[in-house]
C-alpha cells in the first residue's frame, strides 16, 4: 500500500491522542468539524496507554534509548508572505523518568529444557529489553547455573545504581536498565511460580495502563461517556471493594450500608456511629462550617469516632491527607457516597482491558463522524501569521497543512514555549505483576482500591490498584498492582518500601503467605496538573493538553477538553449524543434515549437511577 | 428465540467496498458515492440461525483503516471478522496477509475469520484468481466466498457462513462481577457480545 498523502486542508488540527486531545476530537467532528488527529507513536493514548506485557517491554526499551536530534530542516520555502515558524520538539524526552525494572520469577518454566541457539553470552540488559522469546531463552540458559543469591545482589546493585540517577538532574538514566533475575529452585514450595517465559508467551493477555485512575461513578467521564453514547463502545466492571493497609495487615474498609451491616471488624457501637456520622455528612450544618480551614482530621477527632473509624474515613473515604481542610475533606466524603449504588457496591469503575480504552473509544467517536487518524505521524513546526495565528502546520512529511485551531499535548512543545508557574512535577508510578491477591478471596476476581497512608513520616500517601484477570488486564493467575503517588524522590524510592512491606520479593525473605512479586516497573511521570490550555508563548489559536494527573478521577482532562472545545466552538453542544445504531437505519432520526430506572440501592441518602445492563442470556 | 449479539469487524485495505458490504447486508443498498457511513459506528442485523438468533453488530473501520491507524478497542470482543479485498487488485489480496497478522495481534484468540473477494461483477478485469485467493483461506482455516455488494451476490451467505462457524453458547460464567455497558435508560434485555 503506497503512503497516501494527508489532505491538505482541515478545520482542527490535534496532535497527541491521550484522553484530552481525544475527548477534543470527537467533540469537534461530532458537530462537522474537518479533524486530523495525529500522534508520533505507534500506539493510541500517548501516556494514557495500556500495553501487553511485550509492548511494555518495548515501551521500556524506547525510553531508554536516548532520542537522536533530528537534524532541523529548513521549511522556509513552504512559508507565504508574513509568514513565522515555530517548531515543536521531535521527541518526548522529558515526561517519563527513572524507569527500573526487576524480574523476581524465574526465566523459564520448571523443568523445561532451555534450549537456545544463542550463545550464552547475551547479555541480560539486552535481552530483557527485547522481551523476545528467543533472548529470554538466552538469558535464562545464561543464568541457569548461576547461584540465586548471586543474581539477587546483581538486583539490589542495580536499585543503588537506579537511586544514583535519580538524585543527579537530567542524566540520561543508563544504569537502570531492566535486569531479570533467575531465582530458580526457591520456589519449589506451595505455590508453582509463573515463568518469565510464560508472561512472554502470555503476554498479550496483559492490558498495563501507564497510569493509574479510576472511573467515579459520577464523575465527569462517565458522565461524558454516557451522554455523548461513547460508552456503547466499551465494557466497565465495578470495583468491588476498598481496602487499606494498616498496622501491617490489609483490612476491608465498609463504606456502603450492607458493607458496614457486614463487617466484622467494627463493633456494634462502631457500626451505629458510622452510619450516623455518613448519614449526617451529606447535608452541611454549621457545626461542619466551624472546621472550616481546619483540619478534616480535627473534625473527626471531635466527632469521637476511635481510631478504626478515623482511619477509614481519612484515608479511604475522602482519601485525603491528615491537613486536608474540612470543607475539603467532607466535600470529597459527600462525593464518595453520592457515587456509591450507582451501579455497586464503591463508587468506582474500571473498563474492561484497561484506562488505555477510553481515548481509543472517544478517536473511534471522532472517526465515525469523518474525524482523519493517522500514527506514526507528527507535526514538525507551526507557520503564524502577523496576528499571531497559526494558520498552518508542517507534518513529518513535508506537506503544509492548514487548519484554523491546533490542540496540542504539551509534551510535543519545546520548554521555551511553555509557561509554567511551577517546576514540573511528578507522579511515581509502580506496577507490579503478582501471583496472588493482597486480600484473598473465594472468586479470586476481586477489582480493589488501596488506600496506603504514609508507611513513615515523610513518605507520600500511596494509591493502590488491584486488577484480577477478569477485567482483561492480565494473565489468569496474575494479578495486577498499581500504585501511584506524588513523586517526593524517585519511583523506586518511593515505592519500593510499600513493595517490600505488602509483597514477598527476594528482600523479604521469610514472607511467603505475601503475595510474591513475579516482576514490576518503576518509573516517574510528569504531573500534568499544572499545565494550563493557554496563556502561553504561543499562537492564539493553538491549545495545549497536559498528560495526566495524579488524581484518582479523570476531571482533569475532561474539563481541559471541554474548555478547549468552548474556545474553539464557543456557540456548539459538547459531546451530544450520538445516533443510535438502529435510528441511524430505520429510521434516520436520532432518537434521545430517556432517562429513569430502577437501581440497586446501596448508597447514602441518594437513589441511584441508573442501572446496568445486565448481561443475561434469554433462554 | 434467544438472541445473542455477535461483534463482527470488518477489516481490507480502503476502497475494497468493506462499507459496501455492510450497506448491502443491512440495508440491501448500495450507492456508489457511500459516504463513509457518517454516523454510523456500528450498524446492527439480526439473522436466525438454528434454534437461535444472531444479532451482529457490525463495525466499519470508519475509515482508521487508511493511514493504517486502527485501534486496538476496535478488535475486542468480536466474534468474528471479514477481511475484505477486492478481486480487480492484487495488491489488496497481498496485504490480506498483514490484515490476518494485525488480527492475530490484536483479535481475540478464538475469533471466527472470513475472507471475502469483494467486486466479483467485475470479473473481466479480474486480478485475483479465485483458486488462490480459497487456497490461502484454507490454510488460515478461514471461510471463503466471493462476493458483490453491487449485485448482492453471496452477501447474505457470507454472514450465513459465519454464523454457522459461532460456536454454541457458553453456560459456564459465574463470574460475579460482570462487565456492563453504561446506559441511560435499563436495557430490557442484551448479552454483551461473546
Ligand atoms: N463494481 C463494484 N464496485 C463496488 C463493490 N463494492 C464496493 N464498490 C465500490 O468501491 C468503492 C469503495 O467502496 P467502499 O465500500 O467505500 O470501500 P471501503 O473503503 O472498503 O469501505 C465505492 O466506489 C463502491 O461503490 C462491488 O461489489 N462491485
Ligand atoms: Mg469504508
Amino acid at each position: 500500500m503506497a503512503a497516501e498523502d494527508l489532505p491538505s486542508e482541515f478545520d482542527v488540527v490535534i496532535l497527541g491522542t491521550g484522553l484530552a486531545e481525544s475527548v477534543v476530537a470527537a467533540a469537534c467532528s461530532r458537530v462537522g468539524q474537518r479533524v486530523l488527529h495525529l500522534d508520533r507513536n505507534s500506539y493510541y493514548a500517548a501516556n494514557w496507554a495500556s500495553f501487553t506485557f511485550n509492548g511494555l517491554l518495548t515501551w521500556i526499551q524506547q525510553h531508554h534509548e536516548e532520542s537522536q536530534p533530528e537534524e532541523v530542516q529548513d521549511w522556509s520555502s513552504l512559508l507565504e508572505e508574513g509568514e513565522e515558524l515555530i517548531y515543536l520538539s521531535y521527541s518526548d524526552s522529558t515526561s517519563i523518568s527513572n524507569l527500573q525494572v526487576f524480574c523476581f520469577t524465574s526465566e523459564e518454566d520448571e523443568g523445561e529444557e532451555a534450549q537456545s541457539p544463542d550463545p550464552p553470552n547475551t547479555t541480560e540488559e539486552e535481552t530483557a529489553a527485547n522481551g523476545d522469546e528467543d533472548a529470554v531463552k538466552a538469558a535464562s540458559t545464561d543464568s541457569t547455573n548461576e547461584d540465586p543469591k548471586d543474581k539477587i545482589k546483581e538486583v539490589t546493585d542495580g536499585e543503588g545504581e537506579g537511586q544514583q540517577t535519580a538524585d543527579s538532574e537530567g542524566v540520561e538514566p543508563t544504569a537502570d536498565l531492566p535486569r531479570p533475575s533467575a531465582i530458580q529452585g526457591q520456589s519449589e514450595a506451595s505455590r508453582k511460580k509463573i515463568s518469565y517465559a510464560q508472561l512472554v508467551k502470555e503476554g498479550r493477555q496483559f492490558n498495563i495502563d501507564l497510569v493509574s485512575k479510576l472511573m467515579f461513578s459520577r464523575g465527569s467521564l462517565v458522565d461524558l461517556l454516557i451522554k455523548s453514547n461513547v460508552s456503547r463502545y466499551a465494557e466497565f466492571k465495578n470495583v468491588t471493594r476498598i481496602l487499606t493497609y494498616r498496622h501491617g495487615n490489609v483490612e476491608q474498609v465498609p463504606c456502603s450500608r450492607a458493607d458496614v451491616f457486614a463487617s466484622r471488624q467494627l463493633s456494634v457501637v462502631e457500626k451505629r456511629k458510622l452510619m450516623r456520622f455518613l448519614t449526617s455528612c451529606l447535608e452541611e450544618t454549621e457545626e461542619q462550617q466551624a472546621y472550616n480551614g481546619r483540619p478534616y482530621l480535627e473534625f473527626l477527632c471531635d466527632q469521637q469516632l476511635g481510631d478504626n473509624l478515623e482511619h477509614f474515613l481519612l484515608h479511604s473515604i475522602a482519601m485525603v491527607t491528615e491537613d486536608t481542610p474540612t470543607e475539603v475533606g467532607l466535600a470529597s466524603t459527600r462525593h464518595f457516597l453520592r457515587c456509591l449504588g450507582r451501579y455497586g457496591n464503591t463508587p468506582f469503575l474500571f473498563p474492561v482491558y484497561g484506562l488505555g480504552e477510553i481515548p481509543q473509544c472517544f478517536c473511534r467517536m471522532s472517526a465515525v463522524f469523518g474525524g482523519v487518524y493517522c500514527l506514526r505521524h507528527s507535526v514538525r513546526c507551526l507557520l503564524v501569521d502577523k496576528d499571531n495565528r497559526c494558520k498552518a502546520v508542517i507534518d513529518s512529511r513535508g506537506q503544509r497543512i492548514s487548519c484554523s485551531h491546533f490542540v496540542v499535548d504539551s509534551s510535543y512543545v519545546a520548554t521555551e514555549q511553555k509557561k509554567v508557574t511551577t517546576p514540573t512535577r511528578f507522579l511515581s508510578r509502580a506496577i507490579l505483576i503478582t501471583d496472588a491477591s493482597i486480600l484473598p478471596s473465594n472468586s479470586g476476581q476481586q477489582v480493589s482500591m488501596v488506600t496506603v497512608p504514609p508507611i513513615a513520616a515523610g513518605f507520600p500517601v500511596v494509591m493502590m490498584v488491584e486488577l484480577c484477570s477478569s477485567t482483561m488486564t492480565c494473565l489468569p493467575g496474575t494479578y495486577l498492582v498499581h500504585l501511584t503517588c506524588q513523586s517526593v524522590g524517585s519511583a523506586f524510592d518511593d515505592l519500593s518500601p510499600v513493595v517490600t512491606k505488602m509483597f514477598h520479593t527476594p528482600e523479604t525473605d521469610d514472607q511467603e503467605t505475601r503475595p510474591s512479586v513475579l516482576w514490576c516497573l518503576y518509573f516517574n511521570m510528569a504531573d500534568g496538573l499544572d499545565v494550563e490550555v493557554e496563556g502561553h508563548n504561543l499562537p492564539s489559536n493553538v491549545y495545549l493538553c497536559s498528560g495526566p494527573d495524579g488524581h484518582l478521577g479523570h476531571d482533569h482532562a475532561i474539563r481541559q477538553a471541554q474548555l478547549i472545545f468552548q474556545k474553539i466552538l464557543p456557540e456548539e453542544d459538547f459531546c451530544p449524543p450520538a445516533p443510535n445504531p438502529e435510528d441511524v437505519l430505520y429510521d434516520g432520526e436520532s432518537l434521545l434515549p430517556t432517562g429513569g430506572g430502577g437501581g440497586d440501592n446501596s448508597g447514602w441518602g441518594e437513589k441511584g437511577e441508573e442501572t446496568k445492563e445486565n448481561p443475561q442470556t434469554e433462554e | 428465540m434467544a438472541i445473542r449479539e455477535l461483534k463482527v469487524c470488518l477489516l481490507g485495505d480502503t476502497g475494497v467496498g468493506k462499507s459496501s458490504i455492510v450497506c448491502r447486508f443491512v440495508q440491501d443498498h448500495f450507492d456508489h458515492n457511500i459516504s463513509p457511513t457518517i454516523g454510523a459506528s456500528f450498524l446492527t442485523k439480526t439473522v436466525p440461525c438454528g434454534n437461535e438468533l444472531h444479532k451482529f453488530l457490525i463495525w466499519d473501520t470508519a475509515g482508521q483503516e487508511r493511514f493504517h491507524s486502527l485501534a486496538p478497542m476496535y478488535y475486542r470482543g468480536s466474534a468474528a471478522a471479514v477481511i475484505v479485498y477486492d478481486i480487480t487488485k492484487l495488491d489488496s489480496f497481498q496485504t490480506l496477509k498483514k490484515w490476518v497478522k494485525e488480527l492475530k495481534e490484536h483479535g481475540p484468540e478464538d475469533i471466527v475469520v472470513a475472507i471475502a473477494g469483494n467486486k466479483n461483477d467485475l470479473g473481466d478485469i479480474r486480478e485475483v484468481p479465485m483458486k488462490e485467493a480459497k487456497e490461502f483461506a484454507e490454510s488460515i482455516a478461514a471461510i471463503f466466498i466471493e462476493t458483490s455488494a453491487r449485485n448482492a451476490v453471496n452477501v447474505e451467505e457470507l454472514f450465513q457462513k459465519i454464523s454457522k462457524q459461532i460456536p454454541p453458547l457458553e453456560h459456564s460464567e459465574v463470574d460475579s462481577n460482570e462487565s456492563f455497558k453504561l446506559t441511560r435508560q435499563p436495557a430490557a434485555s442484551t448479552r454483551r457480545c461473546c
